[in-house]
């Protein structure tokens, strides 16, 4: 069985990260001609955990769903939930793959897999249109994370939740940038995609544009250096700010292992 | 040194503020008269040789301030400023009464000549400091004077201004301490113990003159040794007897505060005529 | 704090790279609002000769500092002694100078209450004062530093006009209206971390003159400084479940806008007042003299801190706690209306 380190990083991998590769084709459109005539799921799975998920193909699009599909058409087995949590952190971990018909699915899947490494924290895009994408790829995983890890029963993130009242915290890029948000409440999270209109934010993390939020998502710039150079402005209870900042260092150093 | 015919001047002029103290005193029913008598010479050098002013402009911009710091003083402060023409005698018939301007402690939004509105103690030393340094910062050349209690010095803010005005220095400012050495509830020493008082000034970072504060000589000596010293602000801690004048108030505690009938009243100008 | 290069290929185990989360009183001028109101007062002070600043030893918490770079000849910090420089500021008034007088509000309402009544008000000197981290805006610092009574102690000084402003734009607007007016006036603010409540300067603000910041016909919430913004948001929450909310941004609390609040009463009949202060003397109280003057019924809820002090905890925290935050209030709104508001209760992941 694998623990429960292993356990919220998968969570995290599966349902924050993945599902990412929707993003990658609303952004990149080059990308949809890899659907072409597409079908079959790639399963995700690993030997010790109850933890997968599997990716549909359809020439309309991809869907990431989590569990077990009744029938795949591929499945990537790993050893152990570790091996799993490795490769999708860049590693060099291979799964036993079963399901040889559903090659062609898989071979069109890995463009998006690939793309999606550009989260790694040493990726540094030169072109601003794949800076763009990877902030928005950031700020949907940190905030999909940020209530994985309190669905995933984190135990500092666990105790923030459950005697909170509701409260948001807001991540935006202006000038059309993208927008997420995490709600919490009473030991409830959910992560959510644009601006939250129902209450005004908690905390308030405005990026006046793509390039000041790629640096400070990447962690390149603090907090405070930021809001001094303008790359950010923060709104909203300012110690939120902080204990928000510390869980997002979280995210990060489970993500890469490193915890 | 004062001439002869200077220092005549001026203790006559104490002795008349004196005796309309004892007036008032009794007229009115009761007054903080130990101490009206006590600061009456320093009073009296001030507003009679040194303090630039003018009765008819009593809001002149210009004019020197005078911040009576011992509030309770006040009915010897209205005594001075009424023979100095800011207003006319006989309003001070009406001291204490309902309605009348004059009371206990001197209003300034009523009284002609009054600087600062004090009775509260531990006020009016930094207000005239903020005169001061108004001064300056207004390029004014107005200078400031003003008279705090020694019992007045048990109180916390004293020592905030003493010490502010240790740091910004305003040296157009001269304090000086009635140091009658009693308090309400007995001598100060026995009460609250302030000596060395002198030591605590300078150890604020103030000159500190050491004088009789019924010695005119001493008295216009070191206002004038003030007016000369432009590196430390100056405080005259003046040593002086509460009830001065009326030998049966003399270092009485009772004094403090009272009234006084006819036999006594009479008794008490006869006394301040010897004086 | 520099900034870490990346080195290719290789993940995580690296040193502990800048985390935003240290940061000394000295950055906070970078991250704060209150600044604004500052930067106004410095700019008054260049034009008008008369402006003097003083603090007791609080330039940096109450952001008067900028004012010490700009005018350093017109600054005064009187160190941890506060009764002394109300008097001094007296003094100074006497002269003609227009002493602004910054420390936090515990100490301005409290401390030296005696010297702003006795040297400022009494005389009628054209003192300004303005306290900082007035209510529990400086949660953390427990109970000492928190003032829940300044409103009520300033209100019953004669002479003393008592202004709440609700966010950074708003005591900006204060400030120039606090040097324009003779005599004394008293500003409360937070600690200039609060979120802004107006979106920029293009408003009206005038003592004695409250805003509308929202019309509305079936009840009427009067607030004054932080609890103004979640007024609003109430507002706006409970907008779409039917209920028209008034919001009235009360910023003067001494002289009160009568006239609002008896149109309030007629054509709402419901009040809930909102302030970071105790519910006894301060806003509520204000409201509830004009509301029993008027002679006129209507039912009427102050919220504020009952009566109590507040405890240690983070200001939205405590906020929340006391129920003068946006979700207080919308309970105090369902509670006088007698009915319940729709909850958001969608809690998947996107």
């Amino acid at each position: 069985m694998a623990d429960q380190a292993q356990e919220l990083r998968a969570r995290i991998f599966l349902r924050s990260c993945l599902p990412l590769v929707k993003v990658v084709l609303e952004e990149r459109s080059a990308y949809r001609k890899l659907l072409y005539r597409a079908g079959g799921a790639v399963q995700f799975a690993a030997a010790d955990s109850e933890q997968g998920a599997w990716v549909e193909l359809t020439p309309e699009g991809l869907d990431v769903k989590q569990g077990k599909h009744p029938s795949p058409s591929i499945t990537l087995t790993f050893k152990a939930l570790r091996d799993m949590n490795e490769f999708f952190a860049g590693g060099l971990a291979l799964p036993r793959v079963s399901g040889i018909a559903g090659l062609p699915s898989l071979l069109r899947l890995l463009p998006f897999l690939l793309k999606l490494k550009m989260l790694l924290p040493d990726v540094i895009p030169e072109d601003p249109d794949e800076k763009a994408l990877k902030v928005r790829m950031l700020l949907f995983m940190v905030t999909n994370a940020l209530s994985q890890l309190n669905k995933g029963g984190d135990e500092a993130m666990a105790k923030y939740a459950k005697t909170s009242p509701d409260r948001i915290f807001q991540l935006t890029v202006e000038n059309g940038g993208p927008a997420a948000y995490l709600r919490i409440k009473a030991g409830r999270s959910k992560a959510g995609r644009g601006t939250y209109t129902r209450r005004r934010p908690y905390v308030h993390m405005i990026f006046p544009d793509s390039e000041g939020a790629f640096d400070v998502l990447t962690q390149h710039f603090s907090n405070v250096e930021a809001v001094r150079l303008g790359k950010l402005r923060m709104e909203g209870a300012m110690e939120g700010g902080k204990e928000i900042g510390l869980l997002m260092q979280r995210i990060e150093a489970i993500t890469t292992g490193a915890v | 040194m004062l001439a002869a015919a200077e220092r005549k001047r001026l203790q006559d002029k104490a002795r008349a503020i004196r005796e309309e103290i004892v007036k008032v005193t009794y007229a009115c029913g009761g007054s903080h008269i130990g101490g009206a008598m006590s600061q009456t010479d320093v009073l009296v050098a001030l507003y009679y040789k040194y303090m630039r002013i003018d009765p008819a402009r009593p809001d002149w911009e210009d004019r020197d301030r005078f911040v009576l710091s011992k509030g309770h003083g006040g009915v010897g402060h209205a005594v001075v400023l009424a023979d100095k023409g800011y207003f006319e005698r006989k309003l001070l018939d009406d001291f204490n009464k309902t309605g009348s301007p004059f009371g206990m402690h001197l209003d300034r939004l009523k009284v002609r000549g009054v600087d600062a509105s004090t009775g509260s103690l531990g006020h009016g030393f930094g207000i005239s400091i903020g005169m001061a340094m108004g001064a300056r910062l207004t390029g004014r050349q107005f200078r400031v004077y003003c008279v705090v209690g020694d019992g007045e010095c048990h109180e916390g803010s004293v020592w905030e201004s003493a010490m502010a005005a240790g740091h910004f220095k305003p040296t157009n400012l001269t304090v000086f301490v009635d140091r009658n050495r009693f308090c309400l509830d007995g001598p100060t020493e026995e009460v609250m113990p302030l000596d060395p008082l002198d030591g605590k000034f300078e150890s604020f970072g103030w000159r500190v003159l050491s004088i009789d504060g019924h010695d005119f000589d001493a008295i216009c000596g070191a206002i004038e040794t003030a007016h000369a010293e432009t590196a430390r602000p100056v405080v005259v801690i003046a040593n002086t007897v509460k009830g001065k004048g009326v030998d049966f108030m003399e270092n009485q505690t009772a004094w403090h505060y009272g009234g006084l009938d006819d036999r006594m009243k009479a008794r008490a100008l006869e006394s301040i005529a010897r004086s | 704090m520099s900034t870490a290069t990346p080195t290719a290929g290789k993940p995580a185990k690296k040193a502990a790279k800048a985390t935003g989360l240290t940061w000394t009183i000295a950055d906070a001028d970078h991250m704060t609002q209150a600044e604004i109101y500052g930067e106004v007062l410095t700019q008054a002070a260049l034009k008008d000769g008369r402006v003097v600043a003083l603090t007791a030893d609080l330039a940096k918490s109450t952001k008067i500092g900028k004012f010490e770079q700009k005018v350093p000849e017109r600054f005064f910090n009187f160190g941890i002694a506060e009764a002394n420089m109300f008097a001094v500021a007296s003094g100074m008034a006497e002269t003609g100078l227009i002493p602004v007088v910054s420390t936090f509000a515990v100490f301005a309402s409290l401390r030296a209450a005696e010297f702003v009544r006795t040297d400022v008000c009494y005389q009628k000197r054209n003192v300004k004062i303005i306290g900082t981290h007035s209510g529990t805006s400086f949660g953390q610092a427990g109970t000492t530093h928190h003032c829940t009574e300044d409103i009520a102690v300033m209100r019953c000084l004669a002479n003393m006009t008592v202004i709440a402003p609700a966010d950074a734009r708003a005591t900006a607007k204060a400030v120039e209206a606090m040097l324009a007016h003779d005599g004394p006036v008293y500003i409360r603010i937070g600690r200039g971390f609060e979120p802004p409540c107006y979106k920029d300067m293009d408003f009206e603000f005038t003592i004695g003159k409250s805003n509308l910041l929202r019309d509305g016909t079936d009840i009427t919430v009067i607030a004054a400084g932080i609890p103004v913004l979640q007024a609003v948001e109430a507002a706006d929450r409970v907008k779409p479940d039917g209920v028209s909310v008034r919001v009235i941004d009360m910023h003067t609390i001494k002289p009160i806008d009568e006239e609002a609040i008896v149109r309030a009463v007629q054509d709402t009949r419901r009040l809930i007042t909102v302030e970071d202060h105790t519910v006894v003397g301060g806003l509520g109280t204000a409201v509830a003299d004009v509301i029993a003057k008027s002679g006129k019924g209507c039912a009427f809820r102050k919220l504020g801190y009952q009566d109590e002090y507040s405890i240690v905890g983070y200001p939205e925290d405590l906020q929340h706690r006391y129920g003068i935050d946006a979700d207080g209030i919308v309970s105090a709104i369902g509670e006088v209306l007698k009915q319940d508001f729709e909850q958001d209760e969608d809690w998947e992941d996107e």
